[in-house]
């Protein structure tokens, strides 16, 4: 079977989400991927496009984040890699240390939606992120009807 | 990302439509540092048009709520879509957020407050 793989690089600069999200959405409404699939699969995306920007490549505008899409019957996959330093050395795999922290959530959000996700570090030292996600799991439709926040433990 | 900002009973409503990510965040956090700066700190988000939230959006939403809290104010969300409502849930940050399934019940609950 031929899988075409999709491949976008963009600048590291904030507004290069907005077209990335914009890439991705046109990959995914191409091959009939929808509903909460295709939500999680954008979000997950999105974590680790931002990381690059952000803590990969410093935004800096002459640094690159390559993406590239492929789908097929049975599964999605992205590679995210950025030309930072620290490679894996970036990825610990942590919590925030406190609820009222404003960062650090990315990895847990990546790790609660994608069937799996691997990382590597380039050659050049930057880091190379993996997600798949199988379009048959359920995993991602565990849909929360509650209609607000409360108790509901762990 | 569009906001709609008014003013209800002394609470300031902010209705959300568009992302919520890294991009956007900064342009909601720069309004409501510009509200806070003008003593308005009961602030409310209407999130029923927020169609994409990730984690930078939700730093947003914290960095507010501690913004809020540091002046004595306040931050409730309602009208949360189920793909929102459950990312909330997966950082746990449905337990520090007051979280409202309608705009108008979190309107009313800054009532019993004031009333006290």
């Amino acid at each position: 079977m031929t899988v075409k793989t999709h491949e976008f690089t963009y600048p590291s600069v904030l507004e290069s989400e907005d077209q990335m999200l914009k890439d991705v959405r046109t990959v995914l409404d191409r091959n009939a991927v929808a509903g909460l699939l295709k939500h999680s699969f954008m979000i997950v995306v999105s974590e680790a496009f931002t990381n690059a920007l952000r803590h990969g490549n410093r935004l800096d505008p002459e640094k690159q984040v390559n993406v590239a899409v492929s789908v097929n019957k049975t599964e999605i996959v992205a590679d995210i890699i950025d030309e930072g330093r620290g490679g894996l050395d970036r990825v610990k795999r942590k919590r925030p240390s406190c609820l009222m922290d404003e960062g650090g959530r990315g990895l847990e959000i990546i790790a609660h939606y994608a069937d799996s996700v691997q990382f590597e570090e380039t050659e050049k030292g930057g880091l190379k992120v993996s997600i798949k996600f199988a379009r048959t799991r359920r995993k991602y439709n565990k849909a929360v009807a509650r209609p607000h926040g409360g108790d509901h433990g762990d | 990302m569009e906001i709609e900002l008014r003013e209800e009973g002394g609470v300031v409503v902010l209705t959300l439509k568009g992302r919520l990510d890294l991009a956007s965040g900064s342009g909601l956090k720069d309004q409501v540092k510009d509200l806070l700066s003008r003593e308005k700190s009961l602030l409310h988000l209407n999130l029923s048009h927020v169609d994409f939230i990730n984690s930078s959006g939700l730093g947003v939403l914290v960095s507010i709520m501690k913004e809020a809290r540091l002046r004595k104010g306040r931050l409730t969300l309602s009208n949360l879509a189920s793909y929102v409502q459950e990312i909330f849930e997966i950082t746990q940050l449905s337990h520090i957020f007051e979280i409202f399934p309608t705009e108008s019940e979190a309107l009313k609950s800054y009532d019993s407050v004031t009333t006290d």
